[in-house]
Parts: C-alpha cells; sequence; structure tokens
C-alpha cells in the first residue's frame, strides 16, 4: 500500500470498465436517466454525497487482480533483497505470513532454515555428511542471486542449476524407459513432473492433486506427493501444471489474496458470498480506531455492506463496536426472559382484544374498540403524537426508588427490558416496512398503468421505504447505545435527538401505511418526500452528533468499556 | 472417467501385491466384493500388550482415492489412547492431513501396527484410556492384554495353551462381574469396597474408570471424592 499510484489506476481502469458494461447490460434508456436526476432533486436538501460526512470512514475497493499487485510488489521486492526467485520469495513471504520485514531478519540468520521451513528446499542433511569441495562452495555463491541458495549446493552448480530451472518450471521431461506412475500404477503416462526434489510422478496425477487440495481442501501450500516430502509446490508449477484448469487455478489465486488480505489490518476481504473485492481501510486498522468510529464500508458492489472492525452487524451506527458487541452478549445471556417482547401479538388494554402488528407502525388502533395506542408503551397514542414522544425514555427515578435488593434487580431487567424492547421493535418494524413497502409498490405500479403517472413519479414511495429502513436500523442501535450510556447531559442530548428521528419516523412509516387512491397521488408526493427529508435529515444529526461525540471523547460509559476510562457511575 | 479408473487399478494393484507378499502378514480381502469396502488385517507386535491378538480394520476407499486418505477404523475391540475403546475410530495424522497419495492400504495398515507399539497419549482418541495409559501403565498394560485376549483371540498370560478351547475355558472361569472389572482395567477389590457401600455394580465400574481409580492413580483419590461421584 506505499505507492499508491498503481493501485488507484488499476481502482479506475476497472471502474470505467463496469459503467460501460452498465450501460450495454441496463435497459434504462437517455429518458430514464434524465428522469432519475429530477427525482434526484426532490431531495436536493442532502449535501451531495461526494464530500465524505463525519461519521463515514475514508475507504477502498480492490479487485482481486488490485490485491495480486500488491502481493506482486511485495514478492518482487523480497526477491530483490534476498537474492532469490520470485517463486521462492513468494514461498518464503507466505511462510512468515507476509512479513517482510521478520522474514528479511529471520533469512539473513538462517537463510538455509528459512528455505527448508518454507517449502523450498530439501531439509538438508547434517553438514559433517556433505563431502567438502572448494569449487562448489565457490561457484554455489555466484548463481546464489538467480535461485534458492541452499538447494544448490547438494551438486555441481552447473548442472544444478539448470535442473533446479528445469524443475522449477516443469517442462514435462519425457521418460527413456517406461515410467510406472506410484500413484495411478499406470505406465503408459507419457509426461511426468516433479518439484526440485526431483520426486517424479505423472503430470495427470498431479493435476489431480494440485486439484484436490485447492478445491476440496482449500489449501494453497501445497506439499509434493511423496510421503514425509516437505517441498511446496511453486506459483509457476502450480498454474502451469493446472493450464488445462483455469477454475482451479483462479480459486488458488484467490486462496493466496485471501491469506495476504487476512495478514494484513488494513484490508478485509468482502464476506459476501462468492465476492473477490478487498476493502481497504487503514484508518481502522488499529483497535483504538475502533473506539472513535464505525468503519461501515461496502465493497465495488455497494449492497454488499459490512462493518471493517467487527462481524455483527452491516451497519451498527452509530453505536461502536465494542458496545454493539456487549449488548449482543447481554441480549443472548437474557434472551429468555425478553422472549416475549418478540412476540407479534398483544392485548389491547382497553378491551383485552387480541391484535397483531402488522405494519411498521407504532400507531395501533384496536379494531374493535377504536383505542388509539403506542405499540411499545402500550400507552394512549394521544400521549406520542402531538405531545413530546416519551417513548424512548425509561424514568430511571424507579430505579433510584428501588429500596431493596429484590427491587434493584427488578428495575435492572426491567430497565434492560425498556431499551430492548425498543432495540427489537425496530428491527422488527424495519422488516415489516419492507413487506409493507412491497404491498405499496405493486399497488403504484396498477396506478401508473390506470392513470397518467410515468415510472419515475411513483419511486417516491421507494425512496421513503429505504429511508425507513436505514433509520430504523440506526435507531436500533441507538438504543443498544442509550443502554450503556452514563445518565448526564450528553445523554439527555442523545436520548433527545433519538426521539425526534423516531417521531420523525414513525411519522413517515404512517404516511406510507396510509390508503393511496390514484388522483390523491401528486399531494400525496408532495408530502412524502418532505417527510422524507426531514426524516434524513434528523438522522444526519443523530450520526452526526453521536460521531463527533466519539472524536471529541464526550460519552460516558456506564460499565467498562475498552479503551475507554474506567466508568465511574456504574449501572444498577 | 480416468480418476475413476484410475482408483479402481491403483485398489487391484495394491490388493494383488498384498496377496503376494508373504512376509509382511496383512491381508486384505474386499467386503461384498466391493473393491472399495475392505477388510484389513494383521497381527499385534510382539513384546506388546497386543501381541498374539489379530486385528481386523474396516477399510473404505473414498472416491479421490489416492488424492483424499483412506477411512479406516479397527473393527476388533483395542484398549490403547489413540484409539476409541467404543467406536474403533483411530487417531493417526496420515488418516488426516499427512496423508500422501503415495501411501497405500498396505502401508497404512503397517502404520497401525507400529501404532499399536508406540501410542501418542497427547493426541488422545480415547481421553479416559490415555489417562490410565499415563497414570499406571502397569495396569494399563495388564488390560490391553485381557482385551487382547477377549476380543483379538491372543494366547492368555501363562503362553502356553493359545488353543480357542484354552481361552474359552480362561474366560468361562471368570463370573461376568470379574470380566467386566478386568476390562474396565480395576481392581476386583477397589470396586467391591464401593458396592459394599451399597453403590450398584455398573455405577461404580462406571464411575472408579472416570476418575482413573487405577494402580498408584487410586492413592490419590479419596474415597469421599468417589462417594461424592457416585451420589451424582
Ligand atoms: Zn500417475
Ligand atoms: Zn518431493
Ligand atoms: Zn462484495
Ligand atoms: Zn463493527
Ligand atoms: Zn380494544
Ligand atoms: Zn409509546
Amino acid at each position: 500500500m506505499s505507492s499508491e499510484g498503481s493501485d488507484v489506476d488499476f481502482y479506475y481502469d476497472d471502474d470505467d470498465e463496469m459503467i460501460v458494461d452498465d450501460d450495454e447490460g441496463s435497459a434504462i434508456s437517455e429518458d430514464d436517466m434524465d428522469g432519475i436526476d429530477t427525482y434526484r432533486d426532490d431531495y436536493a436538501a442532502q449535501p451531495s454525497s461526494s464530500k465524505r460526512k463525519i461519521y463515514e470512514v475514508e475507504f477502498d475497493t480492490l479487485p482481486q487482480e488490485a490485491v495480486e499487485g500488491l502481493i506482486r510488489k511485495d514478492v518482487e521486492y523480497i526477491s530483490s533483497i534476498l537474492g532469490v526467485e520470485t517463486d521462492a520469495a513468494s514461498l518464503l513471504l507466505r511462510h512468515m505470513n507476509w512479513n517482510k520485514e521478520k522474514l528479511i531478519e529471520r533469512y539473513m540468520e538462517d537463510s538455509a532454515a528459512q528455505s527448508a521451513k518454507a517449502g523450498i528446499a530439501p531439509v538438508e542433511p547434517p553438514p559433517a555428511q556433505i563431502p567438502p569441495s572448494s569449487s562448489r562452495s565457490s561457484s554455489s555463491r555466484s548463481v546464489k542471486t538467480s535461485s534458492a541458495p541452499k538447494r544448490v549446493t547438494r551438486r555441481t552448480t552447473a548442472e544444478s542449476a539448470l535442473k533446479a530451472k528445469a524443475l522449477l518450471t516443469p517442462e514435462p521431461s519425457v521418460e527413456p524407459e517406461s515410467f510406472l506412475c506410484p500413484i495411478c500404477c499406470d505406465d503408459s503416462q507419457p509426461k511426468t513432473l516433479s518439484l526440485v526434489c526431483d520426486h517424479k510422478f505423472c503430470a495427470d496425477c498431479w493435476v489431480h492433486h494440485l486439484k484436490n487440495k485447492i478445491r476440496v481442501e482449500g489449501d494453497y501450500s501445497i506439499k509434493c506427493m511423496a510421503s514425509g516430502c516437505t517441498l511446496i509446490a511453486t506459483d509457476s508449477f502450480v498454474t502451469s501444471t493446472l493450464a488445462e484448469e483455469p477454475e482451479s487455478v483462479e480459486r488458488y489465486k484467490e486462496l493466496i489474496v485471501r491469506s495476504f488480505v487476512a495478514a494484513n489490518k488494513a484490508l478485509k476481504f468482502c464476506p459476501y458470498p462468492s465476492c473477490t473485492y478487498t476493502v481497504s481501510c487503514p484508518n481502522a486498522a488499529t483497535k483504538s480506531a475502533l473506539t472513535q468510529m464505525v468503519p461501515t464500508v461496502h465493497c465495488a458492489t455497494e449492497s454488499h455492506k459490512f462493518c471493517f472492525g467487527c462481524p455483527i452487524e452491516s451497519d451498527h451506527r452509530p453505536v461502536i463496536c465494542g458496545v454493539a458487541k456487549m449488548w449482543l452478549k447481554k441480549c443472548e445471556d437474557d434472551s429468555e426472559t425478553a422472549n416475549w417482547i418478540k412476540s407479534n401479538t398483544k392485548e389491547c388494554s382497553k378491551c383485552q382484544s387480541t391484535i397483531e402488528k402488522n405494519g411498521g407502525c407504532n400507531h395501533m388502533t384496536c379494531r374493535k374498540c377504536k383505542y388509539e395506542f403506542c405499540w411499545v408503551c402500550m400507552g394512549p397514542w394521544s400521549e406520542h403524537g402531538t405531545t413530546w414522544y416519551s417513548c424512548n425514555r425509561f424514568d430511571e427515578a424507579s430505579g433510584i426508588e428501588a429500596r431493596d435488593a429484590q427491587a434493584r434487580s427488578r428495575a435492572s431487567l426491567e430497565r434492560y427490558l425498556h431499551y430492548y424492547n425498543r432495540w427489537a421493535n425496530h428491527e422488527q418494524s424495519a422488516k415489516l416496512s419492507a413487506d409493507m413497502y412491497a404491498k405499496t409498490e405493486k399497488k403504484m405500479e396498477e396506478m401508473q398503468i390506470t392513470s397518467n403517472l410515468s415510472w419515475i413519479e411513483v419511486q417516491f414511495a421507494k425512496k421513503a421505504a429505504d429511508e425507513l429502513f436505514k433509520c430504523r436500523m440506526t435507531l436500533k442501535w441507538t438504543y443498544a447505545m442509550a443502554y450503556y450510556l452514563q445518565k448526564d447531559n450528553e445523554k439527555e442530548i442523545f436520548e433527545a435527538n433519538q426521539s425526534d428521528l423516531e417521531q420523525a419516523v414513525e411519522s413517515l412509516t404512517e404516511l406510507l401505511e396510509s390508503p393511496i387512491e390514484a388522483e390523491d397521488i401528486p399531494v400525496l408526493r408532495q408530502k412524502m418526500t418532505d417527510k422524507t427529508v426531514y426524516v434524513q435529515k434528523r438522522s444526519e444529526i443523530m450520526l452526526e452528533d453521536t460521531a463527533k461525540g466519539f472524536l471529541e471523547n464526550r460519552w460516558r460509559w456506564n460499565v467498562n468499556v475498552d479503551g475507554f476510562e474506567p466508568a465511574t457511575v456504574l449501572a444498577d | 472417467m480416468a480418476m475413476e479408473s484410475a482408483r479402481m487399478r491403483r485398489v487391484k494393484k495394491e490388493i494383488l501385491d498384498c496377496r503376494n507378499d508373504k512376509s509382511s502378514n496383512i491381508s486384505i480381502d474386499m467386503i461384498d466384493d466391493n473393491p472399495y469396502h475392505l477388510k484389513g488385517t494383521f497381527f499385534g507386535p510382539e513384546e506388546t500388550a497386543y501381541e498374539g491378538g489379530r486385528y481386523d480394520v474396516d477399510i473404505v476407499v473414498p472416491e479421490s482415492y489416492p488424492f483424499q486418505p483412506v477411512k479406516m477404523k479397527f473393527i476388533t475391540k483395542v484398549y490403547h489412547p489413540n484409539i476409541s475403546s467404543a467406536s474403533g475410530a483411530i487417531c493417526l495424522d496420515i488418516l488426516k492431513d499427512a496423508w500422501s497419495p503415495v501411501l497405500t492400504l498396505k502401508s497404512t495398515l503397517i502404520s497401525l501396527q507400529s501404532l499399536l507399539c508406540s501410542p501418542e497419549p497427547n493426541d488422545p482418541q480415547d481421553a479416559e484410556v490415555a489417562k490410565h495409559y499415563m497414570t499406571s501403565r502397569e495396569s494399563f498394560n495388564e488390560t490391553a492384554r485381557y482385551w487382547a485376549q477377549i476380543y483379538a483371540g491372543a494366547p492368555g498370560k501363562g503362553g502356553g495353551d493359545a488353543s480357542a478351547a484354552g481361552k474359552e475355558k480362561e474366560a468361562a472361569g471368570l463370573s461376568e462381574s470379574s470380566r467386566a472389572i478386568a476390562l474396565a482395567g480395576l481392581s476386583e477389590e477397589h470396586v467391591n469396597k464401593f458396592v459394599d457401600m451399597g453403590f450398584g455394580f455398573s455405577k461404580v465400574v462406571e464411575t472408579l474408570s472416570r476418575l482413573n481409580y487405577r494402580g498408584d492413580n487410586a492413592k490419590n483419590i479419596t474415597n469421599e471424592r468417589v462417594v461424592e461421584k457416585l451420589l451424582e
């Protein structure tokens, strides 16, 4: 990653190609493209996405070839510093888990031992057994630059250099007498191959062996087939032997790239299945960095979102990895007590008839008695919508008032359930919103056919649904964070922001779920667009202020969190 | 297709080679005429607790053989740290990552034979047997020898009478409970001590085995501890 020029070139070249591909493959015409631009203008209140926001982390996307380029650079560097062939340099680097400095140091100490350990040269017999020969030792030095040194000392140089070359690049040697392959027991195989150890097997068996190791075992350091032989097949041996097996070669390269990426803290392989992109995010490479930011990244495929710092959830902003992890652990431990909350049905607090939640909105109306209430707290809705939306706050006073230990533990459970309830509810609502949107979309499509609305004109609901999903996920994680925040002024500001976002989200959800008539669409569109912009604004404030708080070290926790000062006021 | 025939050619040749080689005393036979499901047989190595025993091994040749290792497990019950006393499963490196396509069924069976000579208690398959081996070697050897007699047809301690009838007689001479105690590698005296306290016989045998209440190790375990475990 030292010289960025070439990586960037790689990246942009690839990008250009992708755009060309898109044009060829996509059915959207020029007119439609214009439409999308105007549609985007509706949301001009949003700052342009080209500028990085405070809660976003800088990162780069590297296609597999770009990482291969980085590997090549390291291999060439080691090859020139240590004076070994690139094949040997590659094996040495792999053996040292891609640590160049450590490799150079160890190799300088004992090149023979390192070569043997890396599987480049056969393990040497004890030195006493090799008869001294002045001619060999002097000439062996001369070939040191072109091949791994130890392997050369075993034979006379001219011959061995030749031989080593021939064996490294597996030119098939035609056996003069008939050759019985000890593996397939076939004596009619025309080609034999071997590594520098000279253990010969037929080419066919080598292909099967390499394929089996790569495809079945996911191994890229493949030993010679002879029992007890420690030599490892070089890159050129593998690629030339598998010349007719491009898929296996691709997999082999991917395995090497994965090992290189895994050894580099600033790189992460995209976790989505069969994706081969790598994300580079040096700013999130240290443990301490993860106490100051949430590194949400994605590969070249924008929907492949993931957290660079942890495998918990693709986007757990605004709460940092460590606290998110603590929260999930807590939920896992307490899952049984909290289970009932997840249930999809509740009883109306007025008439006790069973009510099923079928949308993401928390404003419920009992079908039987028409009582309007909040799904989360079961309180009357009248206290929510117009006046102060107090549903996000847990009344800590009840915790303070608790006198005896039993009451305290009950208060502690209630405190947890308060946050868990809201956390789980937002997750569930996010999912239900997506279902709800699918229904709305179908309706819109029908309308598009019966009315004179364009495809673009009915897209406002999609934008709203997408935004709602994102904000519900953010809200979900704000509850995990609030559970651990120490009660102080900062937490109050945090909860005020949370409450504002929550109200905006509930109001937009309600609008999205309201019945749609074709003639109302222009009005609805204006209303929904305005509300969506407002939700975006509230979400920006929430994310920005929390991210700033981490950078300014403003947040205080009620438990000890790694990388923070010990908590002074512990919860319960 | 080519792969399939290579596997067939190789297995057939291996079976034939083994049949022609009388010196190794190892045999490989097909089970139900299936060349990929075989039974290997060898004798327990000399000067070990397994000496004179005849060991049958179940062999399954996988589809990608010889690029993948063969699957082997003991059919004959064996008392050995690296062999499961219940299932016959084997813990041996060449049956896993140290496998090489040049290894053969015969060479693998020879490796099993030498595994009987040199147990690797630090990488056990059967933790209880390994504990027994580590703490009281003499008692372990006695139990292994008893298993060899009972399950592998090894001659009795006295040596002389190796005939089947002789073994039958010897085994018949033991009561059901003495046999169970010997198989578990425990002593009658120890078992009876706790049975006399009123605990069930099989519960006592199971608990004492688990605690490795054998040889010198028995001195390290208090009666209270055993009773506590028996009451669990
Ligand atoms: Zn072959
Ligand atoms: Zn070799
Ligand atoms: Zn991806
Ligand atoms: Zn994370
Ligand atoms: Zn009701
Ligand atoms: Zn409420």
